[in-house]
């Protein structure tokens, strides 16, 4: 009782003084809490908003002999007609529906494996898997480029043993894709399972042991305590993975360049094409923006199918 | 607790206002040369170039410094191909952030002049109308603009290169100069891969680093045809460019192309021997890069004219080149075309480049000078200098690179992709591409 008195007092005895703090702050003008957030709107404007305003109105012009000139919606109805965008949408979505399932099931598996007691020397562990997305691209795109190097490339050395002739992991147009995929999924697996991991230690342990008490197998507990417990950690990841997937530039400009003949050109890739190397903004532009509602559009969907299911 | 009295409250707001203030406007601040008085020479300029034509340009610094003491010049190697894009944004930007002298190439010139058009200083106004005799007409042609402005004065003017390994050939029992077709050619290299196992070329024909068109350029460029005819028009899909590809699919079937991707170190592992590969088609500045790269095979290395396409045909192409341009953005025009014209327009500049960077000129002078087309040992004892001038005497039609190159060239790398690995048809493939880029840039496919 006495203790409790006491560790109350100061608090009590603080509640006179908190208005006088509140009344004292009227001294500063009104607009003192947008100077506060000035710098941040400040670099929100100048390096975000002003930005999206250019392009969309970059993405209404085209350049004419040097002049900028209104175009209206041209840019946009030459998209709808343009067999590369189509091509570069269709090989986006492939990647996207092959590599997303299998990075996000493995950062699953490895996220357990993070977790389990039985694991020696587990931070060692969590800090290799995370290493990854730290590596710069350029590093990144000269490590894969001589891993995946047809003639003289570790990974042919390493299939030479088992006795297959040596893949074209660039040089042929399913497996640059498949390339890709394997250099996205060694890239951002880590960063998922380590999502994983933090949303596993919020399962509370009294749930494994009830389950355990009624008898459930490991795979049991796995599939119906450890699952539905990730399920807020699934959502952000399927959501942030599919956001990452669509923009997907990195990749194919270090490994492939989006060849060979546009097998792995992503909407990224072609975007960054019409406008550096065709120095063609506008359409560049235009680009970027429908790409920017292909992702609004999906993102919606998939927060309201988790949402009806939840 | 944080603020006991409003001062300091205040002053940290403002402290962290004008950081902020400053942050943002870094990014966009930028300063070029340090500008002199109109029209004086003097102050600073900043020279944007890559490695080999940078050491060129660096050779002739002190001289020019001598002409005008205490003028500073800064020779930067921004690196190939990051310029282009370096210049590119530069330009978007409205002119902001660059130097002021910028080393263009001839297959970018066409795309800045036309997209940026006030972007670059006609240089006529300072003075390069005087330079025009001096240079080959067709280089001079390629630097100007469409209302005869000139952008660039021509740096490097290229003929294309042919380079052979002599020792190869005559492993094989081969007469090389008895070579005068490609077909005869094509036959040759069969009996080399027999022979000796050397493939004939080597090409990245996935096309996933370099562009991988070298070769087709090279067999367009000996009958006399492009991506574009001289009026802009279409000619991807012309009968020099199925006759350029079909040759190269029969090369590609017969075995005689190894794939090789199109990387620096690559191209290097090749010269110096390394790689059984028999020819190597490039610029004529290629002959000084195998000379400092491949110390080795001197006397293993020779260079020819290219073998026509069909006999008696051009034995000579063009193979681009560089201009040297001044943004309109400089604040040192003045300096920066003294530099020009000395580096490029004089006897004295040119040599000093040229013993610098081993970049092959255009200036008719130098061309014509003492020792330029002194025979070269390291070639076994070949005239290599006066193959290339008589590659650019020969009537080559001015190349129109046009604004649209680089869409051409990818659509071209595409076909050639599916061509050699695929088996596709180079007839089905270059019409399917050329209707293609007339559909992305709205330029007419050419009436053959």
């Amino acid at each position: 009782m006495n203790t409790l008195v006491q560790s109350s007092t100061p608090a009590t005895a603080e509640k006179p003084v908190a208005p006088r703090r509140r009344r004292s702050s009227v001294g500063y003008p009104r607009i003192t809490p947008y100077l506060f957030l000035m710098p941040m709107i400040l670099l929100f404007v100048g390096f975000k908003l002003y930005p999206y305003i250019s392009a969309f109105w970059l993405s209404l012009t085209k350049n004419v002999g040097g002049e900028v000139e209104f175009a209206g919606l041209e840019n946009y109805t030459r998209l709808i007609a343009d067999p590369l965008f189509y091509k570069a949408l269709a090989n986006t979505g492939i990647i996207l529906l092959v590599q997303v399932p299998i990075m996000l099931v493995l950062a699953i598996v490895l996220a357990v494996a993070f977790n389990s007691v039985l694991l020696k020397i587990r931070s060692f562990w969590r800090t290799a898997y995370f290493v990854p997305i730290v590596m710069g691209l350029v590093a990144y795109g000269i490590l894969f480029r001589a891993l995946f190097n047809t003639n003289e490339g570790f990974v042919n050395y390493l299939i030479s043993f088992i006795g297959l002739s040596p893949i074209p992991w660039l040089g042929d147009p399913l497996w640059a894709k498949v390339s890709i995929v394997i250099a996205m999924t060694w890239h951002y697996t880590g960063q998922n399972a380590i999502i994983y991991l933090a949303q596993m230690q919020s399962i509370g342990g009294e749930l494994y042991e009830a389950a355990h008490v009624d008898g459930a197998s490991a795979w049991q507990r796995f599939w119906h305590v450890t699952l539905p417990g990730l399920r807020p950690a699934i959502v952000l990841t399927v959501i942030l993975s599919t956001i990452g997937t669509l923009q997907l530039f990195d990749e194919p400009y270090v490994l492939t360049n989006g060849g060979p003949d546009n097998a792995t050109l992503t909407v990224g890739m072609y975007l960054y094409q019409n406008g550096f190397k065709f120095f063609d903004f506008g359409y560049a532009s235009a680009i970027g923006y429908a790409l920017t509602i292909i992702i609004g559009v999906i993102s919606l969907i998939q927060l309201r199918l988790f949402k009806e299911k939840s | 607790m944080k603020f006991s009295t409003p001062m300091p409250g205040r002053r940290a707001v403002l402290t962290s206002f004008a950081a902020a203030t400053v942050v943002a406007l870094v990014g966009c601040s930028t300063q070029t040369g340090q500008s002199a008085a109109k029209g004086e020479i003097g102050g600073k300029i900043t020279v944007w170039t890559w490695n080999a034509p940078g050491s060129g340009l660096k050779a002739a610094i002190p001289a020019f410094q001598k002409l005008h003491p205490g003028v500073e010049v800064d020779v930067q190697d921004v690196g190939n191909p990051a310029i282009w894009e370096k210049i590119t944004t530069g330009m978007a930007a409205g002119g902001s952030g660059l130097a002021d002298i910028l080393n263009i190439g001839i297959d970018y010139m066409g795309n800045y002049s036309e997209k940026f058009p006030k972007q670059l200083v006609d240089l006529r106004d300072l003075g390069a109308d005087k330079l025009a005799t001096q240079f080959p007409a067709g280089a001079w042609k390629s630097g100007q603009g469409p209302k005869g402005q000139v952008f660039g004065v021509p740096y490097e003017v290229n003929a294309a290169g042919f380079f052979f390994r002599q020792d190869l050939f005559k492993e094989a029992g081969i007469d090389y100069s008895g070579l005068k077709t490609w077909d005869e050619l094509l036959a040759a290299g069969t009996t080399l891969k027999e022979k000796t196992g050397a493939s004939l070329f080597s090409m990245d024909k996935a096309g996933t680093v370099g562009d991988s068109a070298g070769l087709f350029e090279l067999l367009m460029g000996l009958q006399g045809a492009f991506y574009f005819n001289a009026a802009g028009d279409i000619t991807l899909n012309g009968p020099e460019a199925v006759q350029s590809l079909e040759i190269i699919k029969k090369a590609n079937d017969l075995g005689l192309v190894e794939d090789v991707p199109g990387s620096w170190e690559n191209l290097l592992v090749t010269l110096r021997g390394e790689r059984k590969v028999a020819t190597t088609s490039s610029g004529g500045w290629l002959a000084g890069v195998i000379e400092e790269e491949a110390p080795d095979m001197a006397g293993k290395w020779s260079v020819s004219l290219p073998p026509a396409v069909k006999t008696g045909g051009l034995t000579g192409a063009v193979n681009g080149g560089t201009y040297l341009s001044i943004p309109s953005s400089s604040k040192n025009q003045a300096t920066a075309y003294a530099f020009i014209d000395f580096a490029l327009g004089t006897l004295e500049g040119q040599k000093l480049v040229y013993d610098g960077g081993g970049m092959f000129p255009g200036f008719k002078p130098m061309l014509d000078s003492d020792g330029f087309v002194a025979p070269n040992a390291f070639f076994g004892g070949e005239k290599v200098n006066q193959i290339f001038i008589d590659e650019l005497n020969q009537d080559t039609p001015a190349v129109n690179y046009t604004s649209d190159y680089a869409r051409a060239l990818k659509a071209y790398v595409d076909v050639q992709t599916r061509v050699v690995l695929k088996g596709a048809d180079p007839k089905t493939e270059l019409d399917e591409a050329a209707k293609q880029v007339a559909q992305q840039t709205g330029r007419k496919l050419a009436t053959n």
